[in-house]
């Protein structure tokens, strides 16, 4: 009926398919809350929980030296845990400018 | 000769090298070069010896083209400035670049037209790197009086690997820090490219498409996939993909513009554009994505082995893959032969390089086409890319980065196709959001269900046991 070709009729295919999948996974959120965290990438792949974080972990991110991941480690132990990421700030060796730096690399539950 | 081009972009690549190494004036290498071309007239019906002094005088090309890029034109901003230099400057000239949003300060590219100092001015050419701690609002071609003190970048780490040579293989010698927006001000008029202003607009229309459908995580991975982008891929996403090999693919390559292609020439044929025009319209959109993506050394490769397949289908010829990829080489290094010590440049070429060379003896060997199984074939032809790939680039790897990641072999096998997928599906978004928005919305959950796979997948495979080790 429609007279077209097998490389239209792909990218037709293609096409529907995506909608089809966009349409089911939207209707899956709406019905299930817990769906979300299957489709959106959590926060542990991309940041590191500041207050689970051991020495080894912090000093394999290379953009940390070894001295200022044992301070970090040092300072939440003694209080207990990190309650902002703005605390970081009150660790020796991590001024303003080095805390814009290494605060992506965080998060906080 | 079978494969003239590659054997003279050897010897050039030979010469540029050898230009590195030992210090010649570049008037000997031009009285040598003279005397060869001499000699190669000479014998130039010769078939021994004329191939031999051809090859000769390409490298001794190379020496020259690289001695040459080291000379600074008279009017270049770098002769005005001294090397302790403490003076203010005022600077005339465009903006030549976006700004680029980095962890601590924006930095832009600036195109120098007029220096002054102190009452006295000069017309001078050459680029500096503007760095700022505040954003400001500015955008490509627009012109700007810049005040302050400008310095050299510090050199850093190994010669050849530093950041004043990273900087200076783009043309920079200098840097303006700001720190006042009272430093920057705006003078009448645009200047620069009316394409690449097209591009930029466009790079942001699409940026603009992917943040809207996307939150931060998502986003960031998809437009450094499809746009080459990678202001917003957080330092750790990028650092587990080193660590697993597969960091190739936050990288727009030959593999993106192979894609580009691919959907614009169906895009054409939907319209039943004739033949020849569906070629050249897609050659035009390879150049347009090239500059979106900011023309770094693996898109050109692409873009030019791109145009130069389209172009053998246009003229009915049989294209060779180590001509065009020696034609891309050659495209690259003439304009600025210092790319070659770039570890991107090296990185393109040599992995492309191993997949032409190695894959198909690698397939001949196992025996790979007696394989029945469509599955088991894919699978193995997946691997053995992946293997050849790695042979190719393991060594640049490991000296410049420290890391050895054996792990590379099996990831890439399950994260490419992936990674494939995602592509395709987010230049679909890309498209569907320039004609209807709302479709976008709608594309936008499962790729973002394949880019937590994707980075849930990368994340396992490096917790293996010797997934990888540090040097």
């Amino acid at each position: 009926m429609f007279n077209l070709t097998g490389e239209e009729k792909k990218v037709i295919l293609f096409l529907l398919f995506l909608a089809f999948c966009g349409l089911a996974l939207s209707n899956l959120i709406k019905i299930n809350n817990r769906i979300e965290k299957l489709i959106y990438p959590q926060v542990q792949l991309a940041k590191v929980d500041l207050n689970k974080v051991d020495l080894e972990q912090l000093t394999e991110l290379k953009c940390i030296s070894a001295k200022l991941a044992s301070r970090i480690i040092e300072y939440r132990n003694s209080i207990q845990k990190f309650s902002n990421l703005e605390e970081l700030m009150d660790v020796r060796g991590v001024g303003k400018k080095n805390f814009q730096k290494i605060k992506a690399l965080f998060f906080i539950e | 000769m079978k494969k003239p081009l590659a054997a003279l972009i050897l010897f050039y690549c030979l010469g540029i090298i050898l230009g590195r190494l030992i210090l010649i004036n570049f008037w000997v290498i031009m009285f040598v070069g003279a005397v060869v071309f001499i000699v190669a007239g000479i014998f130039k019906e010769n078939n021994y010896i004329f191939p031999v002094l051809v090859l000769f005088l390409t490298l001794l090309v190379g020496v020259g083209s690289l001695r040459n890029s080291y000379l600074l034109p008279g009017c270049h901003i770098s002769k005005f400035v001294y090397y302790q230099d403490d003076s203010l400057y005022s600077l005339s000239g465009f903006v030549d670049s976006v700004m680029e949003v980095k962890s601590d300060h924006t930095e832009f590219i600036f195109r120098v037209r007029e220096i002054q100092a102190k009452q006295l001015k000069w017309h001078c050419c050459g680029k500096i790197l503007v760095k700022s701690g505040n954003t400001f609002e500015l955008n490509y071609g627009d012109n700007l009086l810049l005040i302050g003190r400008l310095s050299r970048p510090y050199s850093f780490g190994m010669i050849g690997r530093s950041y004043k040579d990273f900087l200076a293989r783009q043309g920079i010698y200098l840097v303006m820090s700001i720190s006042d927006f009272r430093q920057i001000i705006r003078l009448p008029g645009n200047s620069g490219s009316n394409l690449i202003k097209f591009s930029f607009n466009l790079r942001a229309r699409l940026e603009k498409i992917i943040s809207r459908s996307f939150d931060g995580l998502s986003g960031g991975i998809l437009a450094a996939m499809v746009l080459g982008q990678k202001r917003n891929v957080p330092w750790l996403v990028n650092n587990y993909m080193v660590r697993s090999g597969t960091v190739h693919i936050l990288v727009v390559s030959g593999f993106n513009v192979g894609i580009v292609a691919f959907m614009v020439n169906l895009l054409f044929k939907i319209f039943r554009l004739p033949h020849k025009i569906r070629i050249i319209l897609t050659i035009i959109c390879l150049f347009i994505y090239c500059l979106i993506t900011g023309s770094s050394n693996p898109v050109v490769r692409a873009t030019v082995m791109g145009v130069i397949f389209l172009s053998a289908y246009l003229l009915k010829r049989d294209p060779d893959i180590y001509n065009s990829l020696s034609l891309a080489a050659l495209f690259i290094l003439a304009i600025n032969p210092r790319q070659l010590f770039d570890i991107g440049f090296q990185l393109s070429f040599i992995s492309v390089l191993a997949i032409v060379y190695l894959y198909p003896k690698l397939k001949c060997l196992i025996h790979l086409q007696d394989c029945k199984l469509k599955i088991v074939k894919f699978a193995a032809e997946g691997f053995l890319v992946s293997l050849s790939a790695w042979f190719g680039t393991f060594g640049i790897i490991a000296f410049n980065f420290h890391i050895v990641a054996p792990i590379t072999v099996l990831a890439n096998i399950f994260i490419v196709p992936l990674a494939t997928v995602i592509t395709l599906c987010g230049f679909t978004l890309v498209i569907s959001g320039l004609l209807c928005p709302s479709l976008a919305s709608l594309f936008s959950l499962p790729i973002s269900l394949l880019i937590n796979l994707l980075l849930s997948l990368n994340a396992a495979i490096i917790r293996i046991p010797f997934a990888y080790f540090y040097l």
